[in-house]
């Protein structure tokens, strides 16, 4: 990283600078800065307010550093602490292992490709756009090989979409058990995803009308793979090579992935090297030991595809703590894998009573939505919940409704009412309610 | 020039003139197909991008297998072949009797407990077909050599892991033929999904008895220091961290394999001797020693060279 008025930059302003005071009294602007940013901690702890009024703060008093000092940007090196997390007990390695958004820091609806949660099973592959290709085959009339290059010739759709992991929250079925909504909920972003439509391949391809499966497989390690129902890959399924307006973060699949709106995110392969078209599911490790919902009475949902209607409270939160009596803005995220997201309701009591919170983003089907909500802290403890219900009338539940179908052994698809208890102090503790 | 019939010339040496256009003609598609711009077979595409995949390329790549045995190669496999294979290249992980080392998966066992409060989920007492198996070990075990196993192989630790659980007797031989008899227990218990499975009101006052509510569980915020941000002069050694934790903690870190353990100062005193040249040119080549072995640069090929060496500077200096 660049100091952003070192010695050194002094030095050559002096150099460049062709008067001779002008040049000097730059120099002993710069050194001063270059002095000042290099122990600026313990200036502001010595006295106290010196970037405060009326004070000049230091920054306003020098040089910066110039353009193309971080040719691809950065955020601030002051949001160094907003970065994704994994928690090592959860797996037995890193290679197949997961980390999570960090959501209590994040705005609007759109996830920054950096903060993307990350999900491998063997490991991030670093690919070669060059040497990759899709290989389309099976029930079709032509089996096809594809490069990037053929890919971005053809029609091109952009969309704002979720993608959220099926275990998301999974760790909390049983009682509160993490220490954060990055944790309770971080398994889960929102991008813009460009690609081809996955129908449109299909009929580049000529597949057959008797086809109803599709298998996806990635160029990773773990080759990973899912079955797909035809129907959906007819529907709104996207062959994906750019997120946020630029190429695919390595993390999401660069340079190809699957996007299945509003599917689970397993099911939407990264790295995506082919697809198989038949006519029967292919009972992939990964749709029958994995991602499946055992019951209490010992059966396995299988294919449960769809991430149901959720939304959760990012601030506060274990992460946002608030600091003393007054006027806060509660806010979160809700999303639903079946459509657009209709209400936000927000309880102060664990409850018992309800007021409806304001949409304050964009709402678009499948993708993540912004509430919010004005809230005059007195000072006493509360439990503070959030309920969404999507355009279909589906109202998110509580854990005492879902345990009571599907027990605390199905590990996915835990979309229950979240609790966070604020504590007088500010502090808010992740807590589950009778 | 090009042997093409239509070129030959007539007894006074000059070219007919159809024959000419002819020529022509062949020119023309003789560039196209060499440009790729048209292909040899039937193009049935709107767009026509792409070009067709050969059989030849399919085969490599087209891995998986349906319940029905769809996909699978020829080939086989014996339990006893298998527990030899298992116990070189699965067990470190897995375990002798598939329990499971660590946090890695059980892989045998369990029958019988999936309406327990804590089920384990293993291939005899969950899984529904035997091909999954087969397809997952071909596609991705063991896990730092993906696809290195031949179909023989995976016939035979195929066999291994189901007598492992069970399911077939210890002279069983695994082939082609007989692979869809094998069929797992918990086979007939998978069902639909059948969400929405709940249906909760928007209740909007009153919705609980206030007595009613208590805290049944809770976890304190972890109070996370804000960083004060640092200029970071010691890249290489925070690069060397990062990649060790990445890859090399994976044997290096709990000692699998014969690996020796960062932070053990005893398994690195004797390597040190031989000089960090040497023990960085082993991480790169890799090499069968006294305790097992270590894969040229753990497996990671895509690692360069420098990258290893900075891994090992960091290795032994955290185990001083
Ligand atoms: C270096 C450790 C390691 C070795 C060696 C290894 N595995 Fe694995 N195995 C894993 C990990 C990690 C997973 C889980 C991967 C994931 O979840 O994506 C796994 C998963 C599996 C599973 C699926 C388990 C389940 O419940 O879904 C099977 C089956 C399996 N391995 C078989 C094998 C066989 C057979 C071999 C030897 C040929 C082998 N493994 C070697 C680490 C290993
Ligand atoms: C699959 C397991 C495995 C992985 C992954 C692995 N190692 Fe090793 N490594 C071993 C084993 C086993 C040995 C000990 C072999 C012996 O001496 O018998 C070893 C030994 C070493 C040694 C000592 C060499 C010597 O001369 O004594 C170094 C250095 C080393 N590894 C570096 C690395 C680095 C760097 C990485 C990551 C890029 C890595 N290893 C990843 C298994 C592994």
């Amino acid at each position: 990283m660049k100091h952003d008025a070192t010695p050194e930059n002094a030095k050559s302003v002096k150099v460049s600078a062709g008067n001779d005071r002008r040049s000097f009294m730059l120099a002993g602007l710069g050194l001063a800065g270059g002095a000042a940013a290099g122990s600026m901690g313990l200036l502001a702890d010595a006295k106290a307010g010196s970037n405060l009024p009326p004070d000049v703060p230091i920054w306003t008093k020098s040089l910066g550093s110039g353009v193309v000092a971080h040719p691809y940007g950065q955020p601030s090196r002051y949001e160094a602490q907003v970065e994704r997390r994994t928690v090592d007990w959860l797996t037995a390695d890193r290679m197949a292992s997961i980390s999570f958004t960090p959501l209590a820091d994040l705005k609007g609806i759109i996830t920054p490709s950096g903060l993307v949660f990350e999900r491998y099973h063997s490991g991030l592959p670093e690919i070669d756009p060059g040497q990759h290709r899709l290989m389309i085959h099976g029930m079709v009339k032509q089996p096809l090989l594809l490069t990037m290059d053929d890919l971005m010739r053809m029609p091109s759709v952009s969309v704002i979409r979720f993608l959220e992991c099926p275990a998301n929250g999974g760790m909390e079925w049983r009682g509160a058990q993490m220490t954060g909504v990055q944790f309770t909920h971080g398994m889960l972003a929102c991008c813009e995803w460009t690609g081809v439509l996955l129908s449109t391949l299909l009929e580049e391809v000529g597949f057959s009308r008797d086809a109803s499966w599709i298998l996806a497989e990635g160029a990773d390690g773990a080759h990973m793979s899912r079955s797909i129902p035809m129907e959906k890959a007819l529907d709104d399924t996207l062959v994906v090579y750019a997120q946020n307006g630029e190429a695919l973060r390595p993390e999401q699949g660069y340079p190809l992935r699957l996007i299945n709106p509003g599917w689970e995110g397993n099911t939407c392969i990264k790295w995506l090297r082919r697809l198989e078209i038949g006519d029967k599911p292919w009972y992939q490790r990964e749709e029958t030991s994995k991602y499946t919902d055992l019951m209490p009475d010992g059966k396995a949902r299988e294919f449960t595809f769809v991430q149901e209607c959720n939304s959760v409270i990012t601030s506060p939160s274990p992460e946002k703590p608030l600091k003393g009596k007054g006027k806060y803005w509660i806010e979160g995220l809700a999303w639903s894998g079946r459509g657009k997201i209709k209400h936000v309701d927000v309880s102060l009591d664990g409850g018992i009573s309800w007021r409806e919170a304001g949409i304050t983003s964009i709402v678009l089907p499948r993708a993540l939505t912004r509430f919010g909500l004005e809230f005059d802290w007195d000072g006493s403890p509360a439990l503070l919940q959030s309920r969404a219900v999507d355009e279909t009338g589906y109202v998110q539940p509580t854990y005492q409704q879902l345990r009571d179908v599907r027990g605390t052994n199905s590990i996915y698809h835990k979309n229950a009412i979240h609790t966070w208890n604020l504590q007088p102090g500010g502090t808010v503790a992740n807590v589950q309610l009778s | 020039m090009y042997n093409c019939p239509d070129s030959i010339t007539d007894s006074q040496g000059r070219v007919g003139s159809v024959s000419l256009f002819k020529l022509a003609a062949a020119f023309v598609v003789l560039f196209l197909l060499t440009s790729g711009i048209v292909n040899a077979t039937d193009r049935t595409g709107y767009y026509g991008l792409g070009t067709p995949a050969s059989p030849e390329e399919i085969r490599g790549w087209d891995i998986d297998i349906r319940p029905d045995g769809k996909g699978l190669p020829e080939g086989q496999g014996s339990v006893e072949d298998g527990e030899f294979l298992y116990e070189q290249q699965c067990a470190e992980c897995h375990g002798s009797f598939g329990e499971g080392v660590g946090r890695f998966p059980v892989l045998a066992g369990g029958e019988g407990t999936l309406t327990d409060s804590r089920p384990s989920k293993t291939i005899g007492s969950y899984w529904a077909h035997t091909s999954t198996l087969w397809d997952y070990i071909r596609r991705t075990m063991p896990f730092t050599a993906p696809e290195s196993l031949t179909s023989d192989e995976v016939y035979a630790v195929t066999a291994y892991v189901l007598y492992l659980n069970d399911l077939i007797e210890d002279d069983f031989v695994l082939s082609r033929d007989n692979f869809t008899s094998i069929e797992l227990p918990n086979n007939l218990n998978f069902i639909p999904d059948q969400r929405p499975d709940v249906a909760n009101g928007r209740c909007m006052q009153d919705c609980k008895d206030p007595a009613s509510i208590r805290i049944v569980s809770s976890v304190m915020p972890v109070v996370r220091a804000v960083a004060t941000p640092v200029i970071d002069n010691r890249a290489a050694q925070a690069a060397g961290e990062k990649i060790y934790g990445q890859y090399c903690s994976l044997c290096h870190k709990s000692g699998m394999g014969g690996a020796p353990i960062v932070g053990e100062v005893s398994d690195w005193q004797d390597r040190e001797a031989g000089g960090m040249v040497a023990l960085k040119k082993r991480a790169i080549d890799g090499y069968t020693g006294q305790y097992g072995f270590m894969p040229p640069k753990g497996g990671f090929t895509h690692l360069t060279d420098q990258e290893i060496e900075e891994v090992v500077e960091y290795m032994v200096d955290s185990s001083q």
